[in-house]
């Protein structure tokens, strides 16, 4: 577990790390994405995002702009009406459902805002989920999530149960089990609604730095500008699609 | 009530929690209900047969005895002397006495019960026996004191479809005697098929000069009657009330009814398990809501009565709807199968529906019962949680590493077998099936502890694929949540697996029984009272392909007024000369001045004669005999006992014989010698000697074995349907609250088929745990059917033969069925749509 | 003239004629005492029946009647049953009490056999296990009679010599002379005994008539019932008449006999006697209506004498159809200058003998 004083300086230091990945590769690439909803309403549209590795981008906005809806799409569990999303080079447009499937399992994290660690896994299957659904390598598997638990600080936690751990642990193992199989992109939607302020920006933290250790490309949906303000970007999702916000 | 808000108060929250809960799931509630209702149908289904076959039964025994409050009554249809009458009548306490001669008689094909009857003497005892010629001019020529007339009564009439005037033959005791049909017996139970002719008529023409079997009496002091009358009987009569006589014909099928009446609570109780998943679910899902409630300030107990009042309203409904089918399965029942269900044991009376209200009254209490237990434990589990920590957890508190404990499921069992251990009560075996009651509930409480150390080997299991990974974890982890699904399954599956093992080895060992004792080649039987005379017998003894006759009387002989007469048999038997008696006990030594008697293992366990004991049996008055060995035999419920031919005829006088085994010479045809037999009885005998084969006989044993346990088979077959229902609801309930959980497996990358292999290995993996436990358990049950059911219902032993082929074939349908009603609800659980219901936002 | 033959009676009396040969009555015959006091076996029915008026100790009025009926079913005689229905006696015996306004009655009846019934011939002696009417060496009559609600233990002691019906014991009863029966009463018995209801015995004194009747072939085919009386007079005299009424109304046949206190008897013949309804009573229980209160005429050497019957009380009828008997009317009555009884059968349901 990281002491407390850390923090504070950690979060500046992240805030200039922002400039120092520009020249990383762009690991998510979103062009003239549009999406509508049955009825009049639109969504968005001409929405553009790129990400690179390392960077993590926060996306706030109203209830119901549809921002769990492009997180959606980014994942290739919803389609956009228009325009196209590359993962790593990849036209998820192209992929079927099989192959998008496999795309999530490889390349993509997730971190939810319910945690959702199965209750009867150990934190440490839990973890090396992801990599027990690529390879049947079961002791790989399982040293690579003793490792992530480690880096999330719950090293000696991998034979316990969910039912042990706070909402702040539990949401650490989720992180862990984002990042387990070296994903090139995490999508991550509201990972601290669910727990306190003085948890939440711990976890964020935590996140953040995961993030840009692995070198993946974050996306997190927010609603909380002081969950966002971890993050290197601060996008508002609005009709008119993304627009960066200033003045920080 | 003091600490806590009253319920009274917060009825209109009460209101809502529940009235929105139906709102959202009446399927939910209809399903439960339902299941209730199948229940409910079947227990009263099958109890309203019974009760009317019985009514009917008993209306037949009262039709043919005229409802005599008391009767003295011949231990054999050899009667008594009909000296006795006048003694009868002029004793004490009697105001009226009503000589009976009677004998089991035919016309044509169909058989009815003759009575010759003093008609002024029954008028005043029996009135209801007493015939009256139509009105009209035709009526000048009748006679009740005729010889020639015959009253039969409307079942009679109608079964011989006879009009009144006709002349018809009635044969009894072997006579053929024209009579006319000169009217009927208006006040006879309805169901009783009845002739009466004149008593003296009835001794003259079929040959019982000297003797009745039965003086019918009116009191004025019953007490004192009872007492004089002990004092004047001889041993070849006894004194049987209307109660005994009903007692004797229920006896009979009483054990064999309150089977019947298990079974289908056994249906009930399956219902109430499912009313127990199915809210057990409930609860889980509103968990936070009562919670909710909770922190608002509703108080605990209220939570408790908003699930028991569900439980109450599925309790009426299902209790309601359920009375309404089991009537109407009832008489259809009635109408197509008739009130022994087949079994014959209600043979020839033909059964009207009675409604019960007591019975119906039962029912529903049981239903409702079975509802609101079901909902109550549920209930009280919810009303437990600590309202905050339900309130902020999602629900999630499972623990795998929790051991399951497995001393409630120990302790019953043990308690289910030590029950089990009692003798019977009553001639019913009633601690042997609170045994099984209690030794199924501690199997289905052991069902989590069950699947826990099934599973555990597999879950320590490293790698292997994912789907299979999870769901294994997921039951091991949750073996609480597999037991509440299939607590209704286990049950019944339990029951069929006991039931059909006992069924198994029940046939297995009348089948091999058959085969000991049918070992003749040919067998005669004579019937209405026929009897093959010494002439006749040595005729037959001659017919060319015999090469031994073995002739033999078969009697029945009551023992005690309310029990149902036994078998007396009188075959060539000393000296070991029958190699066709199957003794499972004989006796060392016998004396050789002692009679010796050879007991059916029914009539021993009935009447506790064990070989080497002297015992007295009503033959030429009080005769005592040594039993020499105890024999086999599913034949006879009521009991036999066997003495030898010529013991029989030195006591009795009695010459005739009315079956006859015959073994023929090597090389014979069995049809042909059938032929050539039969052509050799006297004219008057040929028409009423049944000639059959022992393939005939075995094939006609077995398939009344058969049809008496297809109702059997068809309460189990609906006590499964009722359990697989109950996996199916339950099953697919928890998938669909797995939802979530099911989504986040997408996001992470498990494809569509991954997620339905693992809901199919997991509902496999339930449905097997289930057949296992079910199979295990009913294994076991079948032990107390066969050792404690069977000898104290039926008074016959058996050893166990278990039913492999339905074994297997109800493991794989369980776990086939549970795998499919997983894919089916996971295929819900699973849609695009549902993917994202990770995200919080409800 | 009596009623009770039909339930059981009547089924055995119309039964197969032709099966058994029963002897005919005809006239010309000489009846014989005491050997016609006991029974005639190879006729189809007859009858023993004592009626008459009770006075107790207190001074109550009560009616009584004590009836035994012989009857020989056509059965095969070859039968060697001992159950064999030879012959079978019925029994009936009825108290009418003015306080209760209610008759009481019992009834009886047995085949012959096993000593539980029996009709002996010589002398009367008939009875049905412990019920009993026989007439003893010293001319007495007694008869004792165990019913369920009443009792009867009396003795009758002739006052005058049996009085033959009829021509000389030979009664005509229809168009057909065979249609008769062969009859004479024993009318001024003086009556001696005990009589319980319910618990109390009382001891009784009384005056009663016997009438002794039997017949192969009693009722015409065309009878409905009849209406039948037997009156004693204070002054010694008796009179006994009889009416068989038609189906459909009229009457069918007529007869009767007056003998005055000085022994001359006057046989009356079928236009000499007349019956005529003065009051009904309509029974609750059979719904049917009985002429309870009728006035007799008749005609002796030319002159029409008329006597008003008034009953005891209304409701002496007697439904015994649950003992085989049938439904009837069998009261007390009074006239002036003498007592009797009345017997009005046929109303509730045509008789058949």
């Amino acid at each position: 577990m990281l002491p407390d004083r850390g923090y504070g300086i950690a979060v500046k230091l992240h805030l200039r790390h922002a400039y120092r990945v520009t020249g990383h590769p762009i690991l998510l690439d979103v062009q003239a994405l549009g999406k509508s909803v049955p009825g009049p309403r639109r969504l968005f549209r001409s929405l553009d995002l790129q990400v690179r590795a390392g960077e993590l981008v926060a996306i706030i906005g109203e209830s119901g702009v549809g921002k769990s809806t492009l997180l959606n799409i980014l994942a290739g569990l919803d389609d956009a009406d228009d325009g196209q999303v590359a993962i790593d080079g990849t036209i998820l447009g192209s992929l079927d459902e099989a192959a998008r499937t496999r795309l999530r399992r490889e390349r993509i994290g997730f971190v939810f805002q319910a945690f959702h660690i199965l209750p009867y896994l150990t934190l440490r299957q839990n973890v090396a989920l992801p990599l027990a659904l690529i390879s049947p390598d079961a002791d790989a598997a399982e040293t690579r999530a003793t490792a992530m638990l480690t880096a999330v600080g719950l090293g000696d936690r991998g034979d316990g149960y969910a039912r042990d751990l706070s909402g702040g642990e539990l949401q650490r193992v989720a992180i862990a089990r984002a990042l387990v199989h070296r994903p090139s992109l995490i999508l991550a939607d509201e990972p601290t609604g669910n727990l306190d302020p003085d948890t939440a920006s711990r976890v964020l933290a935590l996140f953040a730095n995961a993030v840009r250790d692995n070198g993946a490309a974050g996306v997190m949906v927010t609603h909380s500008d002081a969950s966002a303000a971890i993050a290197d970007r601060v996008l508002t999702l609005g009709a008119d699609g993304l627009v960066e916000r200033r003045g920080r | 009530m003091a600490a806590e808000p009253g319920l009274l108060s917060g009825r209109l929250a009460l209101g809502w929690l529940i009235g929105g809960e139906w709102r959202f799931h009446p399927a939910r509630f209809l399903t439960t209900a339902i299941a209730i209702a199948v229940g409910v149908a079947l227990g009263f289904a099958v109890h309203l047969v019974n009760g009317s076959a019985l009514a009917s039964f008993d209306g037949a025994v009262r039709g043919v005895n005229g409802a005599a409050e008391l009767s003295v009554t011949a231990t054999s249809p050899l009667g008594i002397d009909e000296r006795l009458y006048p003694q009868v009548l002029q004793g004490a306490g009697v105001a009226d006495a009503s000589p009976v001669v009677r004998l089991d008689a035919r016309i044509g094909g169909n058989r009815l019960t003759l009575l010759g009857l003093d008609v002024i003497r029954a008028a005043a005892v029996t009135p209801s026996l007493v015939g009256i010629p139509p009105q009209g001019p035709a009526s000048s020529s009748d006679g009740v004191f005729d010889e020639s007339s015959l009253f039969l009564s409307r079942t009679a009439l109608e079964r011989s479809r006879l009009a009144i005037g006709d002349r018809v033959t009635v044969t009894a005791n072997g006579r053929n005697v024209p009579l006319r049909v000169v009217g009927t017996l208006p006040a006879a139970e309805a169901d009783a098929a009845i002739g009466v002719i004149d008593i003296a008529a009835a001794q003259w023409r079929f040959e019982r000069i000297g003797r009745i079997d039965r003086i019918d009496l009116s009191l004025s002091n019953r007490r004192t009657a009872e007492e004089a009358l002990a004092q004047l009987l001889p041993a070849d009569a006894i004194l049987s009330t209307a109660q005994a006589r009903g007692a004797q014909g229920s006896a009979l099928s009483r054990a064999y009814r309150v089977n019947l009446d298990m079974l289908a609570l056994v249906a009930l109780l399956t219902g109430g398990f499912l009313v127990y998943s199915a809210q057990s679910l409930s609860v889980a899902r509103r968990q936070r809501a009562f919670a909710l409630l909770r922190t608002l300030g509703m108080p605990r107990r209220a939570v408790v009565a908003a699930v028991v009042v569900e439980g109450v309203v599925i309790g009426i409904v299902g209790g309601a709807t359920g009375l309404a089918a089991g009537y109407g399965l009832a008489w259809s029942a009635l109408h197509w199968f008739g009130g022994d269900l087949g079994a014959g044991y209600f043979g020839g009376t033909a059964a009207r529906i009675v409604f019960q209200p007591a019975a119906a009254a039962g029912f529903f209490a049981l239903g409702l019962i079975a509802a609101v237990l079901g909902s109550a434990v549920p209930a009280r589990a919810a009303a437990r949680a600590a309202p905050a920590a339900a309130l902020k957890n999602a629900g999630d508190v499972l623990d795998p590493r929790r051991a399951v404990a497995w001393w409630p499921a120990a302790v019953l069992l043990a308690a289910g077998g030590g029950a089990a251990l009692l003798p019977a009560t009553g001639g019913l075996p009633l601690f042997g099936f609170l045994g099984m009651a209690l030794m199924l509930a501690g199997g289905v409480a052991g069902v989590p502890w069950f699947a826990r150390s099934l599973l555990a080997p597999l879950a320590r299991r490293r790698g292997g694929s994912v789907p299979a990974m999870l769901a294994i974890r997921h039951l091991h982890g949750a073996p609480g949540e597999a037991a509440t699904a299939l607590c209704g399954i286990v049950a019944s599956t339990a029951l069929m697996i006991a039931m059909a093992t006992m069924v198994t080895s029940f046939r297995g060992a009348v089948d091999t029984w058959l085969g000991q004792v049918l070992g003749a080649d040919l067998y005669l039987r004579a019937n209405a009272g026929a009897s093959f005379d010494p002439a006749t017998r040595a005729h037959l003894a001659a017919t060319p392909g015999v090469d031994r006759l073995a002739f033999s009387r078969q009697l029945p002989l009551t023992i005690a007024a309310d029990r149902p007469p036994i078998s007396l048999i009188a075959r060539p038997e000393r000296g070991g000369r029958d190699p066709l008696l199957v003794l499972v006990e004989r006796t060392s030594s016998l004396p050789a001045s002692a009679l010796p008697v050879w007991v059916s293992e029914p009539a021993q366990r009935l009447y506790g004669w064990d070989p080497g004991e002297t015992i007295i049996l009503p033959i030429a008055g009080r005769t005592r005999f040594t039993v020499a060995g105890v024999w086999r035999d599913y034949g006879r419920q009521a009991g036999a006992v066997l003495v030898d031919e010529a013991d029989y005829q030195r006591l009795t006088g009695d010459t005739g014989r009315d079956e006859v085994s015959a073994t023929l010479q090597p090389g014979s045809d069995a049809t042909a010698v059938g032929k050539a037999m039969t052509a050799r009885l006297p004219g008057a005998l040929r028409g009423q000697v049944d000639v059959t084969q022992p393939a005939v006989l075995r094939r006609l044993a077995l398939t009344l074995f058969d049809r008496s346990f297809a109702v059997t088979y068809l309460l189990e077959a609906v006590a499964i349907l009722v359990g697989l229902a109950g996996v199916a609801a339950t099953m697919s309930a928890q998938t669909i609250a797995r939802e979530r959980e099911f989504g986040m497996l997408r996001h992470l990358g498990l494809t569509r088929g991954q997620l339905g292999a693992m809901l199919a290995t997991e509902g496999a993996v339930v449905g097997l745990t289930g057949a296992l436990a079910g199979i295990g358990l009913g294994l076991v049950l079948a032990q107390v059917l066969i050792h404690v059911i069977n000898p104290q219902s039926f008074n016959w032993t058996m050893t166990t033969r278990v039913p492999l082929g339905t074994l297997f074939g109800v493991a794989a349908a369980l776990t086939g069925a549970s795998a499919a009603t997983a894919v089916l609800a996971g295929r819900r659980a699973t849609a695009t749509g549902a993917v994202q219901s990770v995200r919080e936002d409800w | 003239m009596r009623n009770a033959l039909s339930g059981w009676l009547a089924l055995v009396a119309v039964a197969a004629p032709a099966a058994v040969p029963y002897p005919v009555v005809r006239p010309g015959i000489t009846l014989a005492f005491p050997a016609d006091h006991g029974a005639h076996p190879g006729f189809r029915t007859e009858w023993w029946y004592v009626t008459g008026w009770l006075r107790t100790a207190a001074g109550e009025d009560l009616g009584f009647q004590v009836t035994f009926f012989r009857t020989r079913p056509p059965v095969d005689a070859a039968n060697p049953s001992r159950f064999t229905a030879r012959q079978v006696v019925f029994a009936h015996a009825a108290l009418s009490d003015p306080a209760t306004g209610r008759l009481l009655h019992g009834e009886r009846a047995a085949r012959v056999g096993f000593g539980l019934a029996r009709a002996r011939t010589g002398d009367a002696d008939i009875g049905i296990r412990d019920w009993r009417l026989r007439r003893t060496p010293d001319n007495r009559w007694t008869t004792q009679i165990f019913a369920n609600d009443f009792a009867l233990a009396l003795d009758f002691r002739p006052t005058q010599p049996p009085m033959p019906q009829g021509l000389a014991g030979y009664s005509r009863k229809g168009p057909r002379p065979e249609q008769a029966s062969y009859y004479y009463s024993i009318p001024h018995l003086r009556v001696a005994g005990r009589v319980r209801r319910g618990d109390r015995i009382v001891p009784v004194t009384g005056e009663a008539w016997l009438d002794r009747e039997w017949s192969s072939d009693y009722l015409a085919p065309q009878a409905e019932g009849w209406d039948w009386t037997g009156l004693n007079f204070d002054d010694g005299s008796a009179l006994m008449a009889f009416r068989i009424r038609r189906k459909g109304g009229g009457t069918l046949w007529a007869g009767g006999a007056l003998r005055r206190p000085d022994g001359i008897t006057t046989p009356l013949g079928p236009r000499d006697v007349a019956f005529r309804p003065l009051a009904t009573w309509r029974s609750g229980a059979t719904g049917a209506v009985y002429p309870v209160s009728q006035e007799v005429s008749i005609r002796v050497d030319g002159r029409i004498a008329r006597w008003r019957l008034t009953p005891m009380f209304a409701a002496q009828e007697l439904d015994a159809r649950r003992g085989g008997l049938p439904v009837y009317w069998e009261g007390a009555v009074r006239t002036p200058g003498g007592r009797g009884y009345l017997e009005l059968t046929g109303y509730n349901q045509a008789l058949r003998m």
